[in-house]
Order: C-alpha cells, then sequence, then structure tokens
C-alpha cells in the first residue's frame, strides 16, 4: 500500500491533529466539499474531453496531455478526500486507481515504435500504412501512386529507420540535450537549436545508409531518365507525426532540385531542420520527448515545373459552398504556397458537369524555375504570358477531377500540391487532410420546420444530433424494462440507469439535469442525441405522440421531421485523424461507466474500469458518509462545546453544529434568522410555517399524569424529547430530527453547482403498531413521489433522494419535507387503514400542495 | 368460566387517535371503520397514555345543540357544520374513562362492570399495557350463545 500511495504524485495535505471533538466534523466536511469539487472537475473535463469527439472542435495533442494529467490529478484527490473522510473504509480504490492509471500512461507514453526497415524504400512499395516507416507525407504519395493511381513523381523515401540508425551511429541522442532548455527562453532555445544542427552537419551518415541511398538514387535516375537527362531530385522532410498534427506544415526544410551528389548532404540538412528553433518549441510544448524527434526524408523526382500550385477540394472557410478552389503560379509551387507572388485561383464546381464558377488571373512578374546545374532560381516570366491563365480550362476540370477522386479516396476534404511539367502532364506532389475552418452548418433549420409546430424550445445540448420517435415517459425502473425501441426517452430528472435503454432511444429529454452529469456522459458515448433541463417536457408532452427532438438547437417539435433528421446526421472529417483516434482511445479508460447502479453488488472499488467509475463510486460513498455523521456517537458530547440552541417556535429542540459558515453568531443561543445555512433556513422555514399537531415539548410533563397510565408499548419521555442536532455550513444540512417515536434525516446539499446538490429524507420506525407505520411511509412515499424524489420503502423504513436539481428547486423540496415533518408527526397512530391513508394524502395536498412543486 | 381476552379487540385492530387529532378527522376515521362495527375511537396522549374514549354519541353530543336548533328546519347537518368545531381536538369532545378491565378478568365480571355502568364498551389492560377493547355486544354473544348450547 505505501508503494501505492508513492503513486500519489501530489499529496493533500494532512489533517491537523484532533484537539477538540467538533473539529473531526468540520475535517471531514473539509474533505467532503474538496471531494465534490473535483468530482465536478473531474466531469467538466470529461464533459469537455467527450465534447470535443463530436468533430465540432480541432484540438490537438497538448490539449489531449493536459486535459488528461489535470484529469489524473482530480481522481487522485478525490480518492484520498475520501480517503480521509471514510477513514480508510476503501483502501481498493487506490489499486482500482493504479490500475486505471497504468493503462492511460500507457496509451499517453506510447512512443511511436520505429519498425525496422530497409534504410531507403522506393515509392512503388509504399501506402498510407506505413507512416511509422516513411512518414505522412510519403505514405500519402506512395498511397496515391499505388492504391489511387494519380500521376505522382518517381521517387523513394529515407526511412525512419535510417534516421534512428544515424542518430545512433554518432552518438547524437547523448549530444543533443533538449530537455535543459526552458520553452520560454528564446535564446537558449536558438543556441539549442544552432548547437544540433551543427552536430548533425558534422556527423557522418553510415555507410550502409549512404550506400542504400546512393543506391535508391540510382535506381530512380534509371527510372526517370526518359523526362531528364541529367536527374536531380527534391528532398522534403516527411516527419513520423506530421499527421497527427495539424501544424507541423511548413517547419521543416526542403531543398529543390538536388543532383546525386549532394543528395547526403542535403538529407543531413533536411533531418536537421527538425531541430530548428520552432519545432524544438513545438514539440516541447505539446509535450513530446525527444525519442518522439523522428524523421523520414523523401527523395523526389525533380520536375521542373511548367506551373504549379495547391488545391483544396472543398472551400475550407465554408463546406457548404460546393467548390473546389484551385491556386496556380508559372514555375515552382513555392511561389504560390510562400505567397510571393499572388497566384491564379480559379473556383470550379463540385457538381457534374465541372464548370468554372471564377478565374482570376493576376499578373505574374517572376517565376520559381530549376536552375539547368542545380538549385532553383527565380526568372522573369515571359512576357506574352505575364497576365495569361497558367492553366487552360480544360486543364483546371482535369485537375479538379483529381482533387475530387483524392476526397473521395480519404473520405475527406483534401489540400494538395500539385505541379504541371513541360509536356503538360500533371502531378500530384502531396496531399494532407484539409482544415475546414468552420463546421457545416445544419442547413436552414427554420427551412426544414417552417410549419411544424415546437412544442418545447428551451433546454441544454447534452449530446447533439436529432431523433425521432414516440415520447416514452420514464419514472421508475419498471418503465425502463418495457422501454420500446425508437422511442424518445422522456423522464423528469436523470439517471445514469437509462443506460440501459440508450441502445434502444432515440433521443431523451429530462426536465432536470445538466450537460456535465453522469447520464449526459453515457449520452455522448452512446451518442443519443439527448436534450435536458427542458423542465416543462413531462407536463408538455403526451405519451405515445411522435416527436423530434433537435438537440442541435435545442427544440422539440410535434411529429416526425424526415428532412431534420437528414439534416442532423453530419460526416465528420476529422474523425479519422491520429489525434482523435488518440483521444478516443484515450477515453476508453476514462468515460464509459460501468458502476450504474448502487444497490448492486459489484458497485464496489474492485469493478472500477474506469476513472468515471471511481469518481461516481467515491461521490456515492462520500454522501453516504456524510450521511452518517450526524449518527457519531460523540454528538451528545460535542452538544456542551460546539453545538448552538436555536430559539424557536416549533416543538422541537435544535441544536446546531457549524462547520463553515452556517450561523452568523458566536452566541450560545440565536434566532432562526441568524442562521445562514441555506437547506437549514428553508428546512426551518418551512417547519414555522407549520401549525404542529400536539404539544409543544416542554409544557407537557405532568399535563395528563392523573391520567390512568396505560401504555401501549414502554415510550419513554426521554425518547420523545431528546433533541434534534443539526450539523450544517453554508450549503449543507444534516439533520437528525427526534420527533415522536421515528428517527427522521433531512440531510442535504444546496449549492450553485447542480451536479453537488442534492436531498435526502431518512424516516424510520414510529410509536403505533408496525402495519400503521408502515402506512405512515406509504402516506409519505406517495407525497414524495409526487414532488420528484426517488422513494424507496420497505416497511416502515423510508428512504427518499433528489439529486442535480438547481438551488430553488431544491429550496422547494425542502420545504416539502419540512410541512411532512410536522404533518405526520405521531400520525401512525390515527392510520386505522388505507382509506384513511389517501384521506390524509388528499387532506395534505389539498392543505400544502402549489404548482410550485412541479 | 372465560377470560375477556378470548374476546379482545387488539389494539391495533381497533380506531385509536392522539388527542389533539380534530374531530373531522375522527369523524373521518370512524366512517372509515364503520364497516367493521367499530363507533369509538380510542384517544392516547403522545406517550401513549390512553386519556380517553371518543364515542359516536359524544360526537353527536357535540353537534346536538346545532342539532336541535336546525332539526325542525330539517336542514342537513353535515352542510351547516360549524367549521371551527371540526377543527378542535377530539379532547374537548372525548369522555374519560371510569374503569378498566384486565386481560385476566373473568366475562361475568366485565359483563356486571357493563351494566352496573351503562357503557358498550371498555379498555383492556396487562400490567399498566392498553391491549385493546372488549365491546358489549361480543359479551352478549359470548353469554347468550353459552346458555343456549347447555339448554341443548
Amino acid at each position: 500500500m505505501r508503494r501505492l500511495l508513492n503513486i500519489f504524485r501530489r499529496k493533500v495535505v494532512a489533517p491537523k491533529p484532533v484537539q477538540e471533538e467538533g473539529r473531526p466534523f468540520k475535517e471531514r466536511y473539509v474533505y467532503f466539499k474538496r471531494l465534490l469539487s473535483e468530482n465536478n472537475t473531474v466531469l467538466e473535463i470529461m464533459a469537455d474531453m467527450e465534447e470535443k469527439l463530436s468533430g465540432e472542435y480541432i484540438f490537438d495533442m497538448n490539449y489531449v496531455r493536459t486535459s488528461c494529467s489535470k484529469l489524473v490529478d482530480s481522481v487522485q484527490n478525490i480518492i484520498v478526500n475520501l480517503d480521509k473522510l471514510s477513514k480508510g473504509k476503501y483502501p481498493n480504490l487506490y489499486f482500482a486507481f493504479a490500475k486505471i492509471n497504468s493503462k492511460i500512461e500507457a496509451t499517453l507514453t506510447n512512443k511511436t515504435e520505429i519498425p525496422v526497415t530497409d534504410f531507403t524504400i522506393p515509392f512503388d512499395s509504399v501506402t498510407k500504412d506505413m507512416v511509422n516507416s516513411v512518414g505522412g507525407k510519403n505514405a500519402n504519395l506512395g498511397e496515391i501512386k499505388n492504391k489511387i493511381g494519380l500521376p505522382v513523381p518517381e521517387g523513394f523515401c529515407i526511412t525512419a529507420y535510417a534516421f534512428k540508425k544515424f542518430i545512433e551511429f554518432n552518438d547524437l541522442k547523448n549530444k543533443i540535450i533538449l530537455s535543459s532548455v526552458d520553452i520560454v527562453d528564446m535564446e537558449g532555445l536558438n543556441r539549442i537549436s544552432r548547437e544540433a544542427r551543427d552536430l548533425i552537419m558534422n556527423s557522418q551518415i553510415p555507410p550502409d545508409i549512404e550506400s542504400s541511398i546512393s543506391n535508391a538514387f540510382s535506381e530512380l535516375s534509371r527510372k526517370i531518365s526518359s523526362r531528364a537527362g541529367s536527374p536531380t531530385a527534391s528532398v522534403r522532410s516527411s516527419a513520423i507525426h506530421e499527421d497527427a498534427k495539424f501544424t507541423f506544415a511548413g517547419q521543416y526544410k526542403t531543398a529543390l532540385n538536388v543532383k546525386a551528389d549532394n543528395v547526403i548532404e542535403n538529407y543531413k540538412r533536411v533531418i536537421s531542420s527538425l531541430f530548428n528553433t520552432r519545432a524544438i518549441f513545438y514539440y516541447k510544448s505539446k509535450g513530446f520527448e525527444e525519442e518522439d524527434m523522428v524523421m523520414a526524408v523523401g527523395v523526389v523526382e525533380m520536375i521542373d515545373a511548367k506551373a504549379s500550385g495547391v488545391m483544396y477540394s472543398s472551400d475550407p472557410t465554408d463546406a457548404e459552398k460546393n467548390d473546389i478552389i484551385i491556386n496556380a503560379v508559372w514555375g515552382l509551387g513555392k511561389y504560390a504556397v510562400d505567397g510571393t507572388v499572388a497566384p491564379n485561383v480559379y473556383i470550379v464546381s463540385r457538381d457534374e458537369p465541372r464548370t468554372i464558377l471564377e478565374k482570376t488571373t493576376p499578373v505574374q512578374e517572376v517565376m520559381l524555375k530549376c536552375n539547368p546545374k542545380e538549385d532553383v532560381v527565380e526568372v522573369e516570366v515571359p512576357e506574352e504570358i505575364r497576365a495569361a491563365s497558367c492553366l487552360t480550362d480544360d486543364q483546371i476540370k482535369f485537375l479538379a477531377d483529381y482533387a475530387l477522386v483524392l476526397e473521395k479516396h480519404y473520405n475527406i476534404p483534401q489540400d494538395i500540391e500539385w505541379v504541371l511539367d513541360e509536356k503538360n502532364k500533371f502531378f500530384i506532389l502531396q496531399t494532407r487532410p484539409l482544415r475546414i475552418l468552420k463546421e457545416k452548418p445544419v442547413k436552414n433549420i427554420q427551412a426544414i420546420t417552417d410549419g411544424y409546430k415546437i412544442l418545447i424550445n428551451k433546454g441544454q445540448i447534452a449530446c447533439k444530433g436529432v431523433g425521432a420517435g414516440k415520447v416514452f415517459f420514464v419514472k421508475n425502473d419498471e418503465d425502463l424494462q418495457k422501454f420500446p425501441e425508437g422511442a424518445v426517452l422522456v423522464a423528469k430528472h436523470t439517471s445514469p440507469k437509462f443506460v440501459k435503454v440508450m441502445n434502444k432511444a432515440s433521443a431523451i429529454v429530462a426536465d432536470v439535469g445538466g450537460i456535465t452529469g453522469h447520464m449526459a456522459s453515457l449520452s455522448r458515448e452512446y451518442n443519443v442525441p439527448t436534450l435536458l433541463d427542458t423542465q416543462v417536457a413531462m407536463k408538455t408532452l403526451e405519451a405515445g405522440k411522435e416527436i423530434t427532438v433537435d438537440a442541435i438547437n435545442g427544440n422539440i417539435y410535434e411529429g416526425r421531421i424526415e428532412e431534420l433528421i437528414e439534416a442532423g446526421k453530419r460526416e465528420n472529417p476529422f474523425k479519422d485523424t491520429a489525434v482523435f483516434k488518440f483521444l478516443r482511445a484515450l477515453l476508453n479508460n476514462i468515460v464509459p461507466l460501468k458502476l450504474i447502479d448502487p444497490e448492486d453488488e459489484k458497485f464496489s472499488p474492485d469493478y472500477c474500469e474506469t476513472f468515471h467509475d471511481i469518481t461516481r463510486f467515491a461521490h456515492e460513498v462520500a454522501m453516504k458518509e456524510m450521511f452518517q455523521i450526524a449518527d457519531s456517537p460523540n454528538i451528545p458530547n460535542i452538544r456542551k462545546r460546539e453545538a448552538v440552541k436555536i430559539e424557536v417556535k416549533i416543538p422541537l429542540e435544535i441544536y446546531v453544529i457549524d462547520l463553515d459558515g452556517g450561523i452568523k453568531s458566536d452566541s450560545k443561543k440565536i434566532t432562526p434568522d441568524q442562521i445562514l445555512s441555506i437547506p437549514m433556513n428553508a428546512l426551518l422555514q418551512g417547519m414555522m410555517a407549520m401549525e404542529w399537531p400536539g404539544p409543544p415539548p416542554i409544557n407537557v410533563k405532568g399535563f395528563f399524569s392523573v391520567i390512568a397510565s396505560t401504555t401501549m408499548q414502554p415510550h419513554s419521555e426521554k425518547l420523545l424529547w431528546e433533541p434534534s442536532f443539526a450539523i450544517i455550513s453554508r450549503e449543507y444540512m444534516n439533520f437528525n430530527i427526534r420527533l415522536g417515536y421515528h428517527i427522521q434525516t433531512v440531510e442535504a446539499f444546496v449549492g450553485d453547482n447542480i451536479n453537488d446538490n442534492y436531498v435526502r429524507f431518512l424516516f424510520k420506525g414510529g410509536g403505533a403498531s408496525i402495519d400503521r407505520r408502515a402506512r405512515r411511509t406509504r402516506l409519505i412515499k406517495e407525497i414524495l413521489e409526487l414532488t420528484d424524489f426517488d422513494v424507496k420503502r420497505t416497511g416502515d423504513v423510508l428512504d427518499a433522494r433528489v439529486t442535480k436539481y438547481d438551488k430553488s428547486n431544491l429550496l422547494k423540496k425542502l420545504g416539502i419535507l419540512a410541512r411532512l415533518t410536522a404533518y405526520t408527526k405521531q400520525l401512525d397512530m390515527t392510520l386505522f387503514n388505507d382509506a384513511m391513508v389517501d384521506w390524509y394524502i388528499k387532506e395534505f395536498l389539498s392543505k400544502y400542495y402549489t404548482e410550485d412543486w412541479e | 368460566m372465560t377470560e375477556i381476552k378470548k374476546l379482545l379487540i387488539p389494539l391495533t385492530d381497533y380506531p385509536h387517535m392522539p388527542y389533539w387529532a380534530t374531530l373531522e378527522e375522527a369523524i373521518v376515521l370512524l366512517n372509515f371503520s364503520h364497516g367493521s362495527g367499530y363507533h369509538t375511537v380510542l384517544v392516547f396522549d403522545e406517550f401513549y397514555k390512553l386519556l380517553g374514549m371518543l364515542h359516536w354519541k359524544d360526537i353527536l353530543r357535540a353537534i346536538n345543540p346545532k342539532f336541535k336548533e336546525l332539526s325542525s328546519e330539517g336542514i342537513d347537518i353535515i352542510t351547516s357544520w360549524d367549521d371551527n368545531k371540526f377543527k378542535m381536538p377530539i379532547k374537548d369532545f372525548m369522555s374519560p374513562f371510569d374503569i378498566t378491565v384486565d386481560a385476566g378478568d373473568d366475562i361475568l365480571k366485565v359483563a356486571y362492570l357493563l351494566l352496573q355502568h351503562d357503557i358498550d364498551i371498555i379498555p383492556v389492560k396487562e400490567s399498566e399495557k392498553v391491549l385493546g377493547v372488549v365491546r358489549m355486544h361480543d359479551i352478549f354473544h359470548e353469554i347468550t350463545g353459552f346458555i343456549l348450547q347447555s339448554k341443548k
């Protein structure tokens, strides 16, 4: 265990020694509060990470790592605080955490294994699956050549394995130390970068690699000799992680028009650019280790471009536009990419027949061409073509077709580099996923939904999407058993138990609940369109009626709107990227919730498989621990020192123990207006508003002592008039009410975050015979269920709960509990039969029921 | 002969209320218990000490003044009922009880007491604990049944 505890990097400060008897309560409350706060942090981070998987946001590895590390910290803190709160009752949680964390660590630190390959691989045998060997750029070129069949220049890859061997051969790993430099120290970064690049340039390429490159180049020359007399090549970076992060573009060096003799030199130049200042900054800020810095290189037949450029298979600013955009310049494409000259812009329709919608051809004065010997050179664009279009209309349409072929193959819009050689033949130089800046908006909802009746137009969207089906109300577990395929689940409040029907539900609607709750998370996991906090769905919707839930705009419509359902189905262009897959893999150990039912015997640390499980378990048992603190044997002792008596005109003798901000007085006796505790206030106000049956506690002694003493059961006065204790803070109350012969506890946490909020009501026993006591609990159960409590009753024991309601709602619930408390005082005696119970329920409702309850 | 325990209606089966219950509640209770043939509410305090009994006669007596006043006009008693009286506690209307019997007492002794005090119902105790009640008409059936049996 000690070893396990050491896993915890950040430790919660150990509690101070207990000095007075009241202290432990305060301490435990502090742990409870911390636990609640960490619980919320965890839920929020998880919700955020899941939302990223919806594909509406661009994010990077840094986001994933940072979120994950915050999550690990918070889950640790939850466990530590629960440990203190429960005095070490759940040691197995540490094991559960260690198990899950090690899986997460393994995913996080999953180093890209560099496969052992040849030092060079010709494009002929490369596909996109070889990204770890040849880097993203090369892998895509191989894919285009070998799988798609579009023309690409000939070439070969110098593999990541060759890079690794080069580093090892020169012991560069021990010479290039990046960890010593702080990323905010620009000068330090520059220095390190310079040193690293110098080291590489001065290192020797191992002879076997050198001969492999040389052989590959000879082979390349042989292949392309028909196209060029003395073949040259471009030497281009193809970094291993390039595909996963969108932002590597343009970080590394490319050498153009390189002759055979200089390939090695330029190879070193390109790999040294892996250590340029920007790249080091990037890697370090993204949390990569030096081992992650690996580069493969492409040696690509140099095409002396007549024209070249970039094209997008879709408009990155508005995917709705249905356009292909082509940029073109005379000469080599570098000038199109770096903005040296204003390129021709052609906009081509994606629809058949291909039409050129727009054509801009600015005058181009200079262009980049291959120098006959080596390297490239800027030359003037011949006068006669300066203002002319670089491509003919036919060429434009031809090229546009390539864009769509590539998009279709990769299934997402593409950003493509192309070149046109002097013989008017196109080649693709590179293709990569296009960054769409704006998510495709759902097509004019207004137009679709015109004429349909909106039933509900409010709510929080917990899982985006559109779902339609017949309304099915879920009020209890039995309803879930009967849940029909394809229905819309409508409930007063959320419950993780709904997961049981998430494969059947076409949408979920609840009047209460928030997007960071457990169920919301499950909705996202199962991708069920979910609208929460609608407030009026239970009232407004009709069982069995067809509705369409638009959990994109937050509306519920009458009837089934096929077009809207169709519009809700959105393709996600980023879901195939590595960073997405990475996030999804991580979330597997974080989000799925297995611990659903606290009554289940598997609701234990041993069955926690994810951080969500741990969080849910800890939250549940922490509430249980807090609920029990009022039962402490210390209470009578504390009374003398800590407790303060409330002077209140109800037949209860109430003492409060303030944990934190629950009262505003130091006096030993206070009045109700000095109570700052939000839940306590609500309960007291409700109690004070009631007419209490029976006598006040003090005056009763001896009142009827002349009467024959015939008791049904041996009831002592001591039991009946014991003082009641409330442990309170500003947001919390644990009130053990001694009233009559039953045990009654009202516990509540009423704060600003609905995830923290709950009211629990426990009622047990009574002075009358068991059947009458059971009737009283039935009475309470029925009234509480009307006000949305989740009630469990066995005989004369009743356990009721509401969770995740907002403050104002919970205060109303406390008001109802206050009235019930007074109303049912010794009412068991009267409950002769069930008809009496029904009569009292009606009476209570007619006297105290208000619309507000709902 | 026979111990009275044999004819006991246990308290759990018999209507009883705390003294602060209202007259209205008691009337409701007696209406709901009508089918079982119970016309009396035992009245306890919060410590389950027996304070008295509220017989249907007590209720009628409570409304007696109004009753007299209204009877000649044939007005429905309940609708012209004084609401305030409805809300008054039953302790204001109940009859105190003069005697109790012990669970081990003989039926004949109890019958004698009931006749002597001109009452229909009597609480039965066992060491300070109210076990329930016995009713005059159960005793009547027990005794007359016994007589018929022995004649045969």
